[in-house]
């Protein structure tokens, strides 16, 4: 079985690797002056080199994603449970949610500071809310309301309550949907708790990491702490994958019979 | 076939189009007199009165007079001076010492060929009914600064004062206002003396109707820490220099003229205030005023001539730098020269300019709500 899923793994693990090596060998002929692109070697020693540092601010962000992706998600949840149901919550909530989701993030950012609190985490989780929001509820919704009709008129004939078509046939229904879009938050969430950081707050966070050492032409140390928030983005990508194999044991089934 | 046909050529009309927008793009635009050199300076942060003498240059033709057509461009929270001078986006550029020493030290060869500013103008600001006296009294307090290599000083001052940065005061990243403190946010702030402190005397005092008074705040000022770093100066790139006799040639004219405008700056004040307005800043005009006057007071009275290095600050910014980890080790030789600014200084003597203002003494500027 582990030889199965290494040999999954393997042509992504090739590419990768052979993707670094070309970038290590293309600097080392090409030497360009000054800055511009570091090495990876170089990047990988100054993220040991600052490991401390980096474990820490990985930590501070890190907390913000996850409360942040953890309250999105449930905000887009009940919200596409309720207009999936009630007519008159899509025909409100539906416009509201699409609003809030043209507001540029950026501009919040600042203001939320301001009502908030510039120490306070609530302005920066609050970012990452409003932005995990929005495929959440998109996805869900749609996962939830274009169910097969046929079976609908099944649970219908069987005098099954609202709920319990919900439950038994939505719901099921939803699950991949719902996984897309936690897959598609997760890397948001860590864009947003990043960038929300650039405006003020703690500075022992990813954010003013990346952005300081940018700005003191520090690249090297720029991209070690950039590397961090990618490996944390992946991580949660994998966990939802978990998650998703988890709660779709049917899923899984008919993947490896088929594959 | 013929929509296979109309497809390609739409695909070929989209790629010339973009082809022109990239060629419209690069065009360089021909700005300037055919005799005149051209030569961009790259400021640290947007137009305001801290880089008064070279609008003055410009706007009273100084440049001009030396064979230069200046372009000043300017600043910004993401444009790192030393950075766009390197890539030669720029001829010149003001940086602070240290923002130059750590890319310096990166591999980008550029040199502090003028230290315009004397003395360092960055302080710690919190009200004076928050306790904060002097450096000690920041222990376990909130402490504003702005990162990007504004923080040394600071950092270097609590260190002396025996408080662990990490662990004894909660540092805090500040926006480049004084909206936090005055919100409560942080205890103390950063602020420089001839701008963000300003804002806050520009601010009323919800308590009193009035405008904030100096007495309603106490002050940190790292010069009397002893933890003070060299701060504006002209850098330039160190290769050219070397290779390019006509660049040379071009800095001394350039640090030539920017002095003259800086002493036009101490001689005609109300003028050089006046010219700061015309080029466009976001604050108003007894913010300019109040920010003219005190950055006269980081440049005059040079001793030994504006833009003349002090060899005592250059080796207390270095031996801060150093011990702090900003630099890995000493600068190099060669991350300032002499040469240029004594040539430049050496001219504007002979042609009868006061590059010393022994006489320069700082006035009272009243500061209206807001900066107006």
């Amino acid at each position: 079985m582990i030889i199965k899923a290494l040999r999954g793994f393997a042509p992504a693990l090739a590419f990768g690797i052979g993707g670094l090596l070309l970038w290590e060998l293309a600097l080392l002929i090409i030497q360009p002056e000054g800055f511009v692109l570091p090495a990876p070697s170089a990047i990988l020693i100054a993220f040991f080199d600052d490991f401390q540092v980096i474990l820490t601010a990985s930590k501070n962000t890190g907390f913000i994603v996850v409360t942040g992706l953890v309250g999105g998600v449930a905000l887009g949840v009940v919200w596409a449970l309720l207009v999936s149901r009630f007519r008159i919550a899509n025909e409100t909530l539906t416009p509201l949610a699409i609003s809030l989701n043209a507001i540029p993030i950026i501009a919040l950012a600042p203001i939320f500071n301001a009502w908030y609190g510039l120490l306070s985490p609530v302005s920066n989780q609050a970012i990452v809310v409003i932005l995990v929001f929005f495929p959440v509820f998109i996805n869900t919704t749609k996962g939830l309301t274009e169910v097969d009709a046929t079976e609908i008129e099944l649970m219908r004939s069987y005098a099954a309550s609202s709920w319990q078509i919900t439950k038994t046939v939505r719901i099921p229904n939803a699950m991949p949907f719902f996984f897309t879009a936690l897959k598609i938050a997760s890397s948001l969430a860590v864009i947003g708790a990043i960038v929300a950081e650039y405006f003020g707050g703690r500075q022992d966070a990813l954010g003013p990491l990346i952005v300081q050492n940018a700005g003191l032409t520090r690249y090297t140390e720029a991209w070690a702490a950039v590397l961090a928030g990618s490996i944390m983005g992946i991580l949660l990508y994998l966990v939802s994958g978990a998650f998703e194999r988890v709660s779709m044991p049917w899923r899984t089934a008919t993947e490896t019979a088929g594959a | 076939m013929r929509l296979e046909k109309k497809r390609r050529i739409t695909r070929w009309l989209i790629v010339l189009a973009l082809f022109a927008l990239v060629a419209a793009s690069c065009s360089s635009d021909d700005g300037g007199s055919e005799d005149l050199t051209p030569v961009k300076l790259q400021l640290q942060w947007f137009t305001q009165a801290q880089f008064a003498g070279y609008f003055a240059a410009v706007d009273q033709g100084f440049y001009e007079d030396v064979g230069l057509d200046v372009e000043i461009l300017e600043g910004g929270v993401d444009i790192v001076p030393a950075t766009v001078l390197d890539s030669g986006a720029a001829d010149f550029a003001i940086s602070w010492v240290p923002r130059g020493l750590v890319p310096r030290e990166e591999g980008l060869n550029i040199t502090n060929i003028a230290q315009v500013f004397q003395r360092s103008a960055t302080l710690q600001v919190s009200f004076a009914d928050s306790g904060i006296g002097g450096v000690g009294d920041l222990a376990g307090r909130t402490v504003g600064n702005w990162g990007f290599g504004n923080e040394f000083e600071l950092l270097a001052g609590l260190r002396s004062a025996g408080l662990d940065p990490a662990s004894d005061v909660e540092l805090v990243q500040q926006q480049f206002d004084m909206l936090a403190l005055i919100s409560g946010d942080i205890d103390a702030a950063q602020a420089m003396i001839y701008n963000e402190y300003a804002q806050v005397l520009e601010t009323v005092n919800p308590d009193t109707g009035e405008l904030y008074q100096p007495s309603d705040l106490s002050i940190i000022d790292w010069n009397d820490v002893g933890t003070a770093m060299l701060q504006d100066a002209i850098w330039a790139d160190a290769d050219k220099l070397e290779s390019d006799d006509a660049y040379r040639e071009t800095a001394v004219k350039f640090v030539e003229a920017s002095i003259r405008g800086w002493a036009f700056c101490r001689d005609e004040f109300d003028k050089c205030a006046e010219i700061v307005l015309a080029a466009g800043p976001t604050l108003g005009e007894s913010h300019q005023r109040w920010q003219l006057n005190e950055i006269n007071n980081l440049i005059w009275p040079s001793p030994q001539g504006a833009g003349t290095m002090d060899t005592a600050l250059w080796d207390q910014t270095v031996t801060i730098a150093t011990s702090e980890g900003i630099l890995n080790a000493a600068p190099t030789d060669g991350a300032y020269v002499s040469d240029i600014v004594a040539e430049a200084l050496a001219n504007l003597t002979a042609d009868g300019v006061d590059v010393t203002g022994s006489d320069w003494s700082p006035k009272t500027i009243e500061l209206n709500a807001g900066g107006e």
